[in-house]
């Protein structure tokens, strides 16, 4: 019976619109994450052209391309003006970025902050040397005093490209399982009320108990989602791998396999909470309501996932793990950083399968009593009351 | 046979049925009337197991209904009930799956029924994309699909024009000649009496009337006697003993007996009226024994 029902589901959804519409996008969606960075890749240093003028022309000629090497990435092409009117001019033109003299510099709206460090030190740099040429000191002393041996950077934990790939993917991964929970969570709740808007399912349950019904629309729903989601990961995964433009960490394949071990357990929770909605409406209107504080929910656990990414050791990240909505979300991200041990992950998972079987028993009661409750919005509290009453289908 | 005994329910503090009693024979259709809100749909539900009593017990072939009983009924539910957007073979086929039959015998069925009925060309097209009438039909061919032994439908005739209740009444005698318990619920009285073997009236979730459509049109209810006199005055049957008049149609007046009234007194006064062309005595219309018992 379950199997029925979970088989019309597969069917009726695969062939619907709305699948394969989104299917497409979020393929696209996919497909542009692991294929744009090659594309719109590095194209060498930000360069700027600047102009000098004035009486320390020369020397900020000479300085700022030396600074702009100590910059972020920065190259500066330095052009001798006659004065501070042909600099106005060539920058309101766009010729210049910047000209720069007689200790001030003209931009057109703005001096950004990284062509703001290259001509603040060259301004600083020259002026330092006059000063210490007024006071005799030259040579080699001046050039240590103003161009010091930089300092050498002993990161004691340093990030690795390896990990800073792996956190990028598993980001990736949560986004597609929040995508995939709330999207086929809500065709849950959709699908309990159109049967209740087309009354089909006064007929359904003349032929099978509701509990089973329920069961059969969940599971259905879900291996839709189960399988659009290797999908997207699959020709992710192989796109990137074989463009060669986005650094794939070594364990790739386990961290899909988590986020689809996650999403099998989040679905089952989210959906059974997503059923009481559908359960609770009466009209497809009526779901924006009664689903809204689940979608809030969701939400406020993908913010907590993306938080544990930026700081997985943070408190969030710590609470979050042991909360059944935002654990599906925020134990990949975690265990990717290598924040969590065995003993957690295994206290996690535990947590969201007993609070699975609660909201099942919860679905369950409220379905029973919801299904053939045709007309208006139902309470939840009142839902329960009636099936304790025994308004319920039997 | 199907047994129902002694049902009662309440929705909170409304009454829906309160110890309501009938029995459908196996090769028999069972009408089944009543004004809105009296418990015709609520009866129908607690049958398929879509609603459970408080009291009282639904009985199958002389034993307690079970849940494999159910899945076998057709059912035919008051406001109908199809997905709009899959196709109409597809959606027999999953019903009859539902009900227990083996795929390829479901699909068999599926396809037999929709060509009985008149469909079975459209039978790729989504239901949503069929007229109405098209879609009646369907809701139909999901009840008869698994040929189940009985049909319970909710005011089947609802919806329909003329050549579609005569199709529907077809399809309807067809079941009952192979045995069949077909019961069904309409607010179209006429069409009641004309179908059924036996009727059932019911009024707030109480039987008022049940048993062979005959003999409840005998049983209840004053006898109809219509008198047709040429040439008398209007008021000629006014003031006869045990006498109501309860319409008049040109010459024709139609008068209510009380039980123990004596016709041939009609007669007599009729004959001293003028001159009198017609005579008859009938039971009550189920029309008029309905409204006599649900307005009392």
């Amino acid at each position: 019976m379950i199997r029925l029902v979970a088989g019309r589901e597969v069917r009726e959804r695969i062939r619907s619109k709305a699948f394969r519409i989104s299917t497409g996008v979020t393929l696209l969606f996919i497909l542009a994450v692991a294929i744009l960075p090659g594309v719109l890749s590095d194209d060498g240093p930000t360069k700027y052209d600047v102009g000098v003028f004035g009486d320390r022309a020369d020397r900020l000629a000479e300085r700022l391309p030396e600074v702009a090497l100590v910059g972020d990435d920065v190259e500066v092409r330095v052009r001798r003006l006659a004065d501070a009117g042909e600099g106005e001019r060539l920058v309101r033109s766009g010729k210049l970025d910047a000209a720069l003299g007689d200790g001030r510099v003209v931009v057109k709206e703005e001096l950004g902050n990284r062509l703001g460090f290259v001509v603040d030190e060259a301004n600083r740099q020259v002026a330092a040397a006059a000063v210490l040429a007024g006071a005799g000191v030259g040579g080699e002393a001046a050039a240590r005093i103003l161009a010091p041996q930089p300092l050498e950077v002993r990161a004691l934990d340093p990030k690795s490209d390896e990990e800073v790939a792996r956190q990028g993917l598993v980001f990736i991964g949560t986004i597609l399982l929040y995508g995939q929970l709330l999207g086929f969570g809500y065709w849950v709740a959709s699908g309990v009320v159109e049967e209740k808007v087309s009354r089909v399912v006064e007929i359904l349950l003349a032929k099978a108990p509701p509990a089973q019904l329920l069961a059969g629309k969940v599971i259905g729903i879900g291996a839709v989602g189960l399988i659009q989601l290797l999908v997207f990961l699959v020709i992710g995964l192989a796109t990137a791998a074989a463009f060669g433009t986005v650094d794939l960490p070594a364990d790739s394949l386990p961290i899909a396999a988590q986020v689809v071990g996650w999403f099998v357990l989040g679905f089952a929770f989210y959906s059974c909470l997503f059923a009481v909605g559908g359960a609770l409406a009466s009209r497809v209107e009526e779901l924006q309501s009664t689903t809204t504080p689940l979608t809030f929910l969701a939400m406020g656990s993908l913010f907590a996932a993306i938080n544990s990414g930026t700081d997985p050791s943070g408190p969030i990240a710590r609470v979050a793990t042991f909360i059944p909505f935002s654990a599906p979300m925020v134990l990949p991200i975690r265990v990717a950083a290598g924040e969590v041990g065995l003993v957690t992950v295994v206290v996690s998972v535990a947590i969201v399968v007993v609070s699975i079987v609660a909201v099942m028993a919860l679905a369950a009661r409220v379905y029973a009593t919801g299904a053939l409750h045709l007309r208006g919005q139902l309470k939840l509290r009142s839902a329960l009351r009636q099936e304790a009453a025994g308004v319920t289908v039997p | 046979m199907l047994e129902l005994i002694a049902l009662s329910k309440r929705y909170g503090d409304v009454v829906a049925l309160d110890g309501l009693s009938m029995v459908v024979g196996a090769g028999r259709i069972h009408g089944f009337v009543g004004r809105n809100g009296a418990g015709k749909t609520t009866t129908m539900r607690i049958v398929l197991g879509l609603a459970r009593a408080d009291a009282g017990s639904v009985r199958w072939r002389g034993r307690p209904v079970t849940a494999e009983d159910r899945r076998g009924f057709g059912y035919m539910p008051e406001e109908r009930g199809l997905y709009p957007k899959m196709t109409a073979l597809a959606q027999i086929v999953y019903f009859a799956r539902l009900s227990g039959m083996p795929a390829a015998a479901a699909s068999a069925a599926a396809a037999s029924i929709l060509d009985s009925i008149g469909i079975g060309e459209r039978s790729g097209e989504p239901v949503e994309q069929l007229s109405l009438g098209n879609q009646q039909r369907c809701q139909l061919a999901a009840a008869l699909v698994t040929s189940p032994e009985l049909l319970v439908l909710d005011e089947p005739f609802s919806g329909l024009d003329p050549v579609g209740v005569d199709a529907l009444a077809a399809v309807l005698q067809t079941q009952v000649a192979s045995g069949t318990a077909v019961v069904f619920s309409s607010h179209q009285l006429e069409l009641v009496e004309r179908l059924s073997d036996e009727v059932t009236i019911i009024d707030q979730g109480r039987v008022v009337a049940s048993g062979a459509v005959s003999a409840v049109r005998g049983s209840r209810g004053a006898d109809r006697l219509r008198v047709a006199v040429e040439g008398a005055e209007n008021g000629w049957a006014e003031g006869l003993a045990g006498v109501r008049v309860v319409g008049r149609d040109g010459d024709e007046v139609e008068l209510a007996l009380e039980a123990g009234a004596d016709d041939q007194a009609v007669l007599d006064a009729a004959r001293r009226a003028g001159r009198v062309r017609s005579f008859r005595r009938e039971a009550p219309s189920l029309t008029e024994l309905f409204r006599e018992v649900v307005s009392s």
